[in-house]
């Protein structure tokens, strides 16, 4: 068999399973809304940390982040610690009493949470259009990053990637909903960390003997500037170190991730998820593209002899799979390409739900249709995953970016500023709506305001401490929430929270 | 290890008992010392033949919110049973 027909019999069967297990779900799934939005509320331990981390782990991870180390040296990781940080923080702190109020009370979004905590309609309306407005143009760069790599590794042109991702996508979320989203990442998961860590072994196998102490090496002596900051092209400084930290923290506020907290089965869940969060998460996966990005790839371009010389700008998010098709067997190259398919699906599949279920329950059913029933809402939200991903795809291709420039400098950013008014929902009694719209409002001006006129980073720092002071002066300035309001959302929590559930 | 408060509720929350403040303090520590600790990053400092000292300082950051984790919601949070 020729190395074409066998990367084109591996896509077919690859994708044939994705698409099986969509079939599978949709077989067992009961036909209601919350079992269709939240996998009947019904997701496990094991479950839930696969769902989760390869939720955030996207095509981003192979690419943007591996491509942004190779050019830049290794303070990006901050970063990804700030995101594990927050991910735990998340479990730890917000999920138990996210879990808990919308079990209690049927919420079948955190968006339609908040509105109820702060009895404001308003605010639905804002922050639906907020996230939607952030995570759609993130949902269209996965199936973007994916026709980049069929055309690195097939030499076909980029939207073939783009179709096929995007067939699996819309089908595994069209038919299967979040249960098939979350127990397809479970392959998929597996499919991510092998690709990653066996080219890892591979490559330094043949190349480097010595081990990654080698490969140290030999960046200290030609390129000395990849391991130290402020990196080649004098990106870092300690500010910019510190701020990409902070963002990260922010994590917790990510509406996918927020979202998964509310499909949990059982209270356990949370004591268990933060530590799989730091060590198989934090320590071990997101170690591979770290030593893929900050070391091996950067070894490879600036050793004597070598086959992939140095690449900047976009080209350097494509250099992991560049390095693979260069020095490993065709057909582990298309292997390595359905791991960055599964992580890019992985992720994207997640947002595309999530994205669905802000259009169909908090903009729909929340001001259109308030009397629709489960089937009605189920439809809703099909139609809203054909448009979003349409819309997406758009955005992507009219305005290509890098990869990691688009998560850590507009996705996250953006998604940060529903995060006072999230935290103060479920841990301030005394937060308001007046607070979380006036908070939301300013802080996302500030934002938008700081990408027009181009003010930097700093910008996104600005806008989150300003968003927060905003949230919390004018709630002391506005009459408290009601006594129902913070018996619904804090004593009956921590009553069900302190019960054997 | 639930206080009670002046009204004789139960405290549930981490910022109202020792354990949770102990807990709390150590992660924002931990927090402030990773926005300390880039200061260092301009020089080359590799430990183990390969170690640079983002990546070890995340990992030791990492580390100390995994005890104090461990230790918190297996012996001190109010709703791990």
């Amino acid at each position: 068999m020729s190395a074409t027909a066998l990367t084109i019999v591996s896509l077919v069967i690859f994708g044939g399973i994705i698409l099986w297990m969509a079939v599978y779900g949709y077989m067992i799934s009961s036909k209601t809304s919350e079992d269709y939005m939240l996998a009947g509320r019904g997701i496990g331990i094991i479950v839930m940390f696969f769902f989760m981390l390869f939720s955030i782990s996207s095509a981003w991870t192979f690419y943007g982040y591996t491509g942004f180390l190779y050019q830049h040296g290794p303070s990006y990781v901050f970063f990804v610690w700030g995101c594990v940080a927050g991910f735990a923080a998340l479990y730890m702190f917000l999920g138990p009493r996210l879990w808990a109020v919308s079990r209690l009370n049927r919420f079948l979004s955190p968006v339609e949470l908040l509105s109820e905590r702060y009895q404001s309609k308003p605010l639905r309306l804002i922050l639906a259009i907020l996230l939607l407005s952030f995570i759609v143009p993130y949902i269209g760069i996965q199936p973007r990053g994916v026709g980049l790599g069929f055309k690195a590794l097939c030499n076909v042109p980029e939207y073939i990637g783009i179709g096929y991702m995007t067939v699996l996508m819309v089908v595994l979320v069209y038919m299967g909903g979040m249960r098939s989203t979350a127990w397809v990442n479970i392959f998929l998961g597996f499919m991510d960390t092998f690709a990653f860590l066996i080219s890892l072994i591979w490559i330094m196998k043949i190349l480097f003997p010595g081990g990654l102490a080698e490969a140290t090496r030999i960046l200290s002596e030609k390129s000395p500037a990849l391991l130290t900051a402020p990196g080649p092209q004098n990106y870092f400084n300690h500010a910019t170190i510190s701020g990409l930290f902070i963002v990260g923290l922010l994590a917790f506020s990510w509406p996918h991730v927020v979202i998964g907290t509310m499909t949990a089965r059982e209270k356990n869940v949370f004591k268990w998820l933060p530590m799989l969060a730091i060590v198989a998460g934090g320590v071990c996966f997101y170690t591979i593209p770290f030593i893929w990005g900050s070391i091996l790839a950067p070894a490879i371009s600036n050793m004597p002899g070598t086959r992939v010389p140095l690449v900047t700008g976009t080209e350097a998010d494509f250099v992991l799979q560049t390095i693979v098709t260069t020095y490993l067997p065709k057909w582990f190259a298309t292997f390595v390409l359905m791991g960055v398919i599964a992580a890019a699906i992985s992720t994207a599949a997640v947002q595309l739900m999530t994205s669905a279920i802000f259009v169909s329950r908090d903009i729909i059913h929340g001001f259109f249709k308030q009397d629709a029933t489960d089937k009605q809402l189920i439809g809703w939200t099909r139609i809203a995953v054909i448009g979003i991903i349409i819309c997406s795809i758009i955005v992507a291709v009219w305005n290509p970016i890098a990869l990691a420039l688009y998560l850590t400098h507009i996705a996250v950013p953006g998604f940060a500023q529903w995060a006072p008014c999230l935290a103060g929902a479920i841990l301030w009694r005394r937060g308001t709506a007046q607070g979380a719209i006036a908070g939301t409002l300013t802080g996302t001006a500030i934002l938008i305001i700081g990408f027009v006129f181009k003010l930097g980073n700093a910008i996104t720092l600005v806008s989150i401490i300003v968003n927060l002071l905003v949230y919390i002066m004018v709630s002391l300035f506005t009459p408290k929430p009601s006594p129902e309001i913070q018996g619904k959302f804090f004593d009956e929590v921590d009553e069900f929270l302190s019960s054997r559930n | 290890m639930i206080e009670t408060d002046n009204a004789g509720g139960k405290m549930r929350e981490m910022v109202r008992h020792t354990a949770g403040r102990i807990f709390l303090c150590i992660l924002l520590l931990s927090t402030l010392g990773m926005l300390y600790v880039p200061k260092y990053f301009f020089q080359e400092r590799i430990f183990f033949g390969c170690m640079t000292l983002p990546f070890l300082s995340g990992i030791l950051f990492l580390l100390v919110w995994l005890v104090a984790y461990l230790v918190y919601f297996f012996f001190f949070w109010p709703y791990r049973h």
